[in-house]
């Protein structure tokens, strides 16, 4: 469908994804037929509703779910094709999850969730320690390290749940609602941190139902009842941004 | 994941949730020392049996006539070895020593002021004393008013009997007797073995002139004095031929004439009564232990049980680490891990209790006590086997849960 196609290689590439759920026993069709790529260093926003079919798109991308059809490319490799212990080792190294609800360990300290997906990509204890320090740092919480995710704020925990996402270095970080448990303020900073992210050259898709988050964007995807209704260009407003 | 991390993950949450993790063990501790305290205070007795049989009493054989089994009611065994006969297995070959054994019907014995009832009392002969520890003093002489007690009946008393004191003895027939204590045994070399199993006072009189339960001789039509039992000391190399020969005499003894119907002749050595004894003590510790083991299966449970709920509660926990590339595998090994840290501590804290509990009860038997080494190991190993096994259900569901369906629980 809508390509923008400037960008020769795309960090990540849905071809006709069509996905349909079974809900007592009714067949539910969350995405129909969906194509979306995304260029290395782009920003893109998915919005819609609830039910809408962009939690599902989200998941799709970061390999938490396959597709009934069509094909679903992250970082060149095709999901699909992949046994559940690959895609395990895309969601740990390809991709950043960063949720609404922060979804930390609780009883690990924020340097040992940082760490966390590197543990399960088989990084030396020392190396895995230097870069989720290095990640904190990056996201301001350098002094936090030893604290559990109960002694920090809400704002905090979302910085470290970012840090973790980018701890493997992935292809792309994918947010959803990324302050929707958090108040305005610290929902402006958090959108803030995603907004220096992308200018460092990562490659961003947040999931929100938000015009005004989405607007951080450089573009916004709109999605109702599981197809894509229409692509829109946003002029970007950072600087180094994929449009 | 590696494993320094999976531990330090398990052990994380085992702690979060400390008294209920402790229960669970505990579980698990009362099943395997269970285990460990009935299998060694069963290897104990078993080693007691074995030490008893390898001592002095090696080479004896023990003549016994008793009821056949299932057969009759189970009278009180007769005197029938007569004389003749216990004259007749001296001249067996091999037998080195025969020593006959009676009970002297005794209605009191008294010390000083005081007086007790019936007692164990035994005539027997000098020869019985020959391979017996004593304590004090010596073997009394035939025909002496002399009497040999053991550990157990100097205390029968107010006082303190030793060696040299006088008792007075009343006969069933009232007449009375002062004997003189010349000696003080842990048993004696001939009785029947395993006899210190019953810590009974004993009263050791010499047949002359005490012992006066006689019948008529059927080979010699005289009246002769008989005996409960008798004892040959066998040959320490000819032990089997001449277990052998005693039977072969007794085919044809006094003892088969007299014996009632009904009635067997048993010649067999303590090695004989050991093995029987033995197979005895291992059927009663294996169905303890079974019964112990079912215990420890409940532990399992138990452990089953919380890892179960901790599955459910973590659910959320499973999610985010498959969020962030954790694989079925990884979810698995650190619920097994878990529920086999509550059986391994579970093992590490039964052995030493188990332990304590086989020393009091050996203590309290007055036995050896024997650790059955390759037991303990195998209870600790049994541990970590119940424990990864009660695991295995409910890390398998671990593994299985759907990340999207976990992270969308609140």
């Amino acid at each position: 469908m809508a390509e923008t196609g400037h960008t020769p290689e795309p960090v990540v590439a849905l071809d006709g994804v069509s996905k349909t759920y079974e809900l007592g026993g009714e067949t539910v069709e969350a995405l129909a037929d969906v194509s979306l790529s995304l260029p290395e260093g782009s920003y893109t926003a998915v919005m819609g509703p609830s039910g809408s079919g962009k939690s599902t798109l989200l998941n799709l991308v970061g390999g938490l779910d396959t597709p009934g059809d069509g094909s679903v490319t992250v970082g060149g490799r095709e999901l699909g094709g992949l046994s559940e212990r690959e895609r395990a080792a895309v969601r740990g190294g390809e991709v950043g999850f960063v949720f609404q609800t922060f979804n930390l360990m609780p009883r690990l300290t924020a340097v040992e969730n940082v760490a966390l997906p590197l543990v399960f990509q088989g990084w030396s204890r020392d190396e895995r320690r230097a870069r989720a320090e290095e990640r904190l740092a990056d996201v301001g919480l350098g002094d936090r390290l030893n604290h559990q995710p109960t002694e920090l704020s809400g704002g905090q925990r979302q910085r470290v749940a970012i840090a973790r996402a980018l701890a493997p270095s992935p292809a792309v970080l994918l947010a959803d609602e990324p302050t929707g448990n958090v108040d305005t303020d610290t929902g402006a900073q958090v959108m803030g941190l995603l907004d220096d992210l992308h200018a460092a050259g990562n490659t961003v898709l947040l999931v929100t139902h938000e015009r005004r988050i989405a607007e951080h964007a450089g573009r916004v995807v709109h999605v109702r009842d599981g197809v894509v209704e229409r692509i829109e260009d946003l002029d970007d407003p950072t600087p180094g941004g994929g449009a | 994941m590696d494993g320094r991390e999976t531990l330090s993950i398990a052990v994380r949450s085992l702690r979060s949730h400390r008294l209920r993790s402790v229960l669970t063990v505990l579980g698990v501790v009362v099943g395997i020392a269970a285990v460990v305290t009935f299998v060694t205070v069963g290897a104990s007795l078993k080693a007691d049996i074995v030490g008893e049989v390898e001592g002095s009493s090696a080479n004896n054989i023990y003549l016994l006539s008793t009821p056949a089994e299932d057969e009759g009611p189970p009278d009180a065994p007769r005197p029938v070895f007569t004389e003749h006969d216990v004259a007749q297995l001296r001249a067996v070959d091999g037998a080195v020593q025969v020593v006959p054994q009676g009970n002297l019907p005794v209605s009191a014995l008294s010390y000083r002021n005081d007086t007790v009832g019936r007692q164990q009392v035994t005539a027997t002969t000098p020869a019985a004393f020959e391979g017996a520890s004593f304590i004090a003093g010596r073997p009394f002489d035939s025909g002496a008013r002399e009497i040999i007690i053991n550990r157990q009946a100097q205390t029968v008393f107010d006082r303190n009997l030793s060696v040299g004191e006088e008792l007075r003895v009343t006969r069933r027939s009232g007449d009375t007797t002062n004997v003189t204590v010349v000696g003080v045994v842990n048993g004696t070399g001939t009785e029947l073995p395993f006899q210190s199993f019953v810590s009974q006072a004993r009263f050791y009189f010499p047949t002359a002139p005490f012992y006066e339960t006689v019948v008529e001789s059927p080979t010699l039509g005289v009246n002769q004095r008989a005996y409960l039992q008798v004892t040959v000391v066998a040959d320490p190399g000819d032990l089997s031929a001449t277990q052998a020969a005693v039977r072969d005499y007794l085919a044809d003894s006094d003892a088969t004439t007299l014996q009632p119907g009904g009635y067997e002749l048993s010649a067999r050595t303590s090695g004989d009564i050991a093995d029987s004894l033995e197979d005895l003590v291992g059927r009663l510790t294996r169905f303890v232990t079974g019964l112990a083991v079912l215990s420890l299966l409940v532990g399992a449970i138990g452990i089953a049980n919380i890892m179960l709920v901790s599955v459910t509660e973590r659910t959320r926990e499973i999610g985010i680490m498959k969020a962030v590339g954790g694989r079925n595998r990884d979810v698995l090994v650190l619920f097994l891990t878990e529920a086999t840290l509550l059986g391994a501590l579970g093992a590490l804290v039964a052995v030493p209790v188990g332990l304590a509990g086989a020393v009091v009860a050996t203590e309290y038997a007055d036995i050896g006590l024997t650790v059955p080494l390759g037991w303990v190991g195998l209870a600790i190993a049994v541990g970590l086997v119940v424990g990864a096994l009660a695991g295995l259900y409910p890390a398998w569901r671990a593994a299985r849960v759907d990340p999207i369906d976990a992270l969308r629980r609140e």
